[in-house]
């Protein structure tokens, strides 16, 4: 076991390998808020990696509802348990990581979900939670105390990966030149212990071909310097694609390095797991914190009150504006004139974005009278 | 039968407690007196003598005569647990080994206890596997760890899975494990098969796991430690298994001159030989597996 530092954590940690981070690191910013779990990114995926015969079960990408939904069944609350309580104190976590807490003979915490744990990728969707009888549903405020959001979830590119650590043969790497991790599909011999380890249950066995598969970071794209799949499919413009500098590299001008560490905005998904995940989340902002903070760490309470008062935070705000809005890989962006701005990396514009669209007020006279009653509303098709 | 157990020191710096007893050159063969009665109880321990015979070897039949005139050896396993991932408990206690050879072939009849026949490979569900592990040198044996850095092994692996891709045509995928599933348009059925290949990446990508038309059930590989197995470009092993009434019985064979592998398996040689036992039903794979120690495999002379 090697000591490395896991900013997430604040501390350093154990890990089978020394660290050996890449240039730059491939990273997601998923704004938690905007998703209704269309499931576009899902679609967008299968139809462009997984629909081939051995691969029916397989969602590089998917979105659960929280906190009822799983893919597969079950995959955090199950190492959630087997890790057991934890604490942070503060910004530093104070409990174990899975690889710290790894018992004898084994490499990392784990547990292997069956396959019937794959088999239901949709399981409690939109199933909320609270107390319903605590609801005052008539006459105000409906549903005040009950909740639910959508996870997007893809494969974390972690900078300490489970799935590296637990291979037995070295088939899984991080790539230097973005950190995105990859089964080498020649060297895999199918023993499955990355599915064992992966807490997030990102990789995944092919069928037909006997060996592990997962998430590849759409990197034909990335290196045309395109988003990925699910970032460009995604009609709540709620993804973006982008890389993330090393933690003392941090350059503010970079829109993740700017969301994760200067703005603090979006955070990892478990990172008490200890695999410092490079996707990160923008909170939902009616969730209970507790529960918000089990899952995304400490700084959740900071995120949702910088997201609650972006609309006052032009920098921000123009940033989440440029969400969506090109196919293309932002480096740097700007926000002049109530115009975000978004450029390559030679500093040409991508595209522009206003920070308030346009607004036309149609006049009143083209409202018509129906059946004698008083012109109180526009009519349509008429 | 008690649980051998086998130490980490031993197993990496001196090969297993075989590496005291083994003897180069047909010296232990004296000593060792050949009997053809199969129905003698298997001797824990005793080396494994492969009598010459006269013709073709059985390498494709466990259920062939000439077998009886092999004395069985008691092959004690033990659950691996000197590397990660350790195997925490053992499925099977010991394995009956037997061999032939005829000079140009050496065959080896491997018996075990096992009433859960897994040959699929699916989510979690794992195959029943047994490997035949030789030094690729005369001399001292290689650690017990699968080799290492500069102290190759040569490793005979059969496969309960590749037996069913041979037995079935390669009828062992999707279609198998899962008898009513109903598929949606695939690549294969409105793309040229050459672009349809793409989806089948690890087959494409030339992994010697991914075929499914194969002419062996068994792979030859070599080693210089755990994690360290590498397909060979020639493979020349072959074999055949059979489970009956629980338990498996499972020929490997290979050519005895093992062309760029390993010195030949020569007549009037003897041999260290260690074997490892998967259960697919108690998630064996990989590492998490059944290991026995070094054992002497004993070429009898023509």
């Amino acid at each position: 076991m090697a000591k490395v530092s896991n900013w997430q954590l604040g501390r350093e940690m154990e890990y089978p390998y020394a660290a050996d981070r890449p240039k730059k690191q491939f990273t997601m910013i998923m704004d938690t808020n905007k998703c209704i779990a269309c499931q576009s990114c899902t679609i967008a995926c299968k139809s462009t990696w997984t629909w081939g015969k051995g691969q029916e079960f397989m969602l590089w990408n998917n979105i659960e509802t929280k906190p009822y939904g799983f893919y597969p069944t079950g995959w955090d609350v199950n190492i959630l348990e087997l890790l057991g309580e934890q604490e942070w104190e503060g910004d530093v976590y104070a409990g174990e990581t899975i690889f710290e807490a790894a018992p004898e003979g084994e490499r990392v915490l784990g547990w292997a979900p069956a396959e019937e744990d794959w088999s239901h990728p949709n399981i409690g969707e939109d199933e909320p939670t609270g107390n319903a009888e605590d609801t005052k549903y008539i006459p105000d405020n409906p549903h005040s105390m009950m909740w639910m959001y959508y996870l997007q979830r893809i494969c974390n590119h972690c900078t300490y990966p489970a799935c590296v650590a637990a291979c037995p043969r070295e088939a899984i790497y991080k790539r230097p030149e973005d950190g995105i991790v990859l089964v080498d599909q020649t060297r895999c011999r199918g023993y499955q212990e990355c599915l064992t380890a992966c807490p997030y249950k990102k990789t995944m066995f092919n069928l037909e071909t006997r060996v592990s598969e997962k998430c590849i970071g759409c990197y034909p794209k990335l290196e045309q310097g395109l988003q990925t799949q699910c970032t460009t499919s995604c009609i709540g413009r709620l993804r973006l694609t982008n890389y993330l500098s090393a933690p003392d590299e941090i350059d503010p001008r970079k829109p993740a390095d700017f969301l994760v560490h200067i703005r603090k905005i979006a955070l990892p998904l478990y990172p008490q797991l200890g695999l410092e995940p490079n996707v990160y989340y923008i909170p939902p902002v009616h969730v209970p914190t507790k529960y918000l903070t089990q899952m995304f760490g400490p700084g959740v309470e900071a995120a949702v009150e910088m997201y609650r008062n972006a609309k006052d935070d032009p920098e921000l705000l123009g940033l989440l504006m440029l969400f969506g809005a090109t196919e293309r890989i932002m480096h740097t962006w700007d926000v002049a004139d109530g115009v975000a701005r978004a450029y390559d990396e030679q500093g040409e514009e991508i595209v522009a974005v206003p920070l308030r669209e346009p607004t036309f007020v149609r006049p009143f006279e083209f409202a018509t009278e129906v059946a004698g009653e008083p012109t109180t509303a526009y009519r349509h098709n008429t | 039968m008690a649980e051998t157990s086998i130490n980490r020191k031993d197993a990496l710096l001196y090969g297993g407690a075989a590496a005291g007893g083994l003897v180069i050159g047909g010296a232990a063969v004296a000593a060792v007196a050949v009997s053809v009665d199969n129905k003698k109880p298997p001797i824990e321990g005793a080396p494994i003598v492969a009598p010459y015979v006269d013709g073709e070897l059985p390498n494709t039949d466990p259920g062939a005569d000439a077998w009886k005139s092999a004395e069985r050896t008691l092959v004690a396993l033990a659950p691996q647990q000197i590397a990660q991932p350790f195997l925490d408990k053992a499925g099977v206690t010991a394995l009956d080994a037997r061999a032939l050879h005829n000079g140009t072939e050496v065959a080896l009849l491997l018996e075990w206890d096992d009433d859960s026949v897994d040959d699929l490979d699916g989510i979690r569900r794992y195959h029943d596997a047994v490997a035949v592990q030789l030094p690729t040198r005369s001399g001292a044996p290689p650690a017990l760890t699968m080799g290492a850095p500069g102290s190759p092994v040569h490793v005979l692996q059969w496969r309960a899975t590749w037996q069913r891709d041979i037995d079935s045509g390669g009828n062992t995928g999707v279609d198998q494990i899962f008898p009513a599933v109903i598929h949606d348009v695939m690549p294969d059925d409105i793309l040229p098969p050459e672009t349809a290949q793409l989806y089948w990446v690890g087959r494409e990508a030339g992994n010697p796991l991914s075929l499914v038309k194969r002419s062996t059930p068994v792979e030859e590989v070599v080693a210089e430690g755990f994690g360290s197995v590498t397909h060979l470009s020639r493979q020349t092993a072959v074999g055949h298994g059979k489970n009956e009434n629980g338990r498996w019985h499972v020929v490997i064979a290979v050519p005895s001159a093992r062309d760029g592998v390993g010195e030949p398996l020569a007549p009037g040689t003897s041999w260290p030989v260690a074997f490892a036992v998967w259960l697919g039903s108690q998630e064996n794979r990989g590492g998490r597996k059944h290991i026995a120690n070094w054992q002497t495999l004993v070429l009898e002379p023509r």
